[in-house]
């Protein structure tokens, strides 16, 4: 099971929580890191990282309420929960009159169990989309493909070099980068989540990243690890102003960075 | 610029029965989260509109971390109405590990308390509610 699967298989889960709970029109999944995991059907990819945005500023500073567990926003039409299990937030919006118990009860024990399943079926799927991505050998990706494309291999084929595993994508939030002597065609990102790219790859350093918005804008620019203590491991991408042009965005925002490896 | 002088003249005459009814407004508000901040487990709250802003915490180093937890939820509560049409938001409740804030917006007035997990909002909210 691939990371798609994955995301397939807790998009599944969550469209049969609305089918459960009608009442629910729409939930999604976040890392703690603002990643977004999977949403149902009914919910955007745009609007999903709105809200992961819109919370970012509060998981910021949840350290001074002991981490945040949950969030409900109260409105006269609609409702927001926003719930911490295991290491994600699950965010459900239901009407007003929706019975929240019923709902809490469904997502509370249905969520965890298919967490456990999923990483118990296939722990990789988690950390391989995350900047928390680990050492993987470089053969094992080939060995994936002989199983699931088993015609491909059998053709003699003579490959030149072993088949380069996927770069791990990792979604970052975009912050300024100004000063005089910051060079506009250079991003900043965590040396923690360069160095695992670096482990990952075993290719020396990166240099190189490739960035994509979510509206499909991409760009491939030069990459520094950070130097201000304040934004490291806070998951973000330090991009110049001119870079944020070219691609439409502005800090808060997220974006899909992945390694150039070549 | 006497015509100008005039016209704020004017402003002021009509402006003065408003700005009284909200400066009562807001020592109502106040007077109330006195009384709430003397419940058990209420540790303070955070009273903003336009022309002032009141901190009152009983640990004074957390001023900054709660200031900005509390525009944050309230700024989030805005963009998630406007995205997923919630409608006027009554309340907002980020629960913690040891504590909860609830913050709300009463006419211009932008509030957020913070309590242990225990206490009751509901209680809190009826009492924002009275005159």
């Amino acid at each position: 099971m691939d990371s798609e699967a994955y995301t397939f298989a807790l998009k599944n889960t969550l469209n049969e929580i609305r089918n459960v709970c009608p009442d629910i029109t729409n939930t999604f999944m976040f890392r703690e890191n603002c990643e977004i995991i999977a949403g149902d059907e009914n919910t955007s990819k745009k609007a999903m990282t709105r809200v992961v945005n819109a919370f970012a500023g509060i998981l910021e500073k949840a350290a001074s309420i002991g981490g945040v567990e949950s969030i409900t926003i109260e409105g006269s039409n609609r409702r927001v929960n926003v719930s911490h299990i295991s290491d994600t937030y699950f965010v459900t919006i239901a009407s007003g009159k929706a019975d929240m118990n019923h709902a809490n009860t469904v997502t509370r024990i249905l969520i965890p169990t298919v967490l456990k399943l999923l990483e118990k079926i296939c722990p990789t799927p988690l950390k391989n989309s995350s900047h928390l991505t680990k050492k993987r050998p470089v053969a094992e990706p080939s060995e994936e493909i002989a199983m699931e494309e088993p015609k491909e291999t059998e053709e003699p084929e003579i490959k030149p070099e072993p088949l380069l595993p996927e770069p791990p994508v990792t979604q970052l939030l975009v912050e300024n980068l100004g000063g005089l002597l910051v060079a506009s065609d250079t991003v900043r990102v965590d040396g923690q989540i360069l160095s695992q790219w670096e482990d990952f790859h075993e290719r020396g350093k990166i240099e190189e990243v490739e960035i994509e918005t979510f509206d499909g804008k991409t760009t491939r620019c030069k990459v520094k690890p950070i130097k201000e203590s304040k934004y490291e491991r806070k998951g973000t991408i330090q991009m110049p102003e001119k870079i944020q042009l070219a691609l439409e965005i502005r800090k808060g925002e997220l974006v899909r960075v992945k390694p150039i490896i070549e | 610029m006497v015509k100008k002088k005039r016209s704020f003249e004017e402003l002021a005459s009509v402006a003065e029965p408003v700005a009284l009814k909200e400066t009562s407004s807001v020592s109502n508000l106040r007077t109330n989260l006195e009384e709430i901040k003397a419940y058990e487990g209420v540790i303070g709250y955070i009273l903003r509109n336009s022309t002032s802003a009141s901190i009152e915490l009983k640990d004074p180093t957390k001023v900054i971390d709660y200031a900005i937890l509390s525009s944050s939820a309230l700024d989030a509560s805005e963009e998630l109405s406007e995205l997923f049409s919630l409608g006027e938001v009554k309340d907002i409740i980020v629960e913690g590990k040891n504590v909860k804030v609830l913050s709300l917006t009463v006419e211009e007035n932008k509030i957020s308390i913070f309590m242990d997990k225990d206490v009751d909002c509901e209680r809190i909210l009826r009492k924002l509610s009275q005159p």
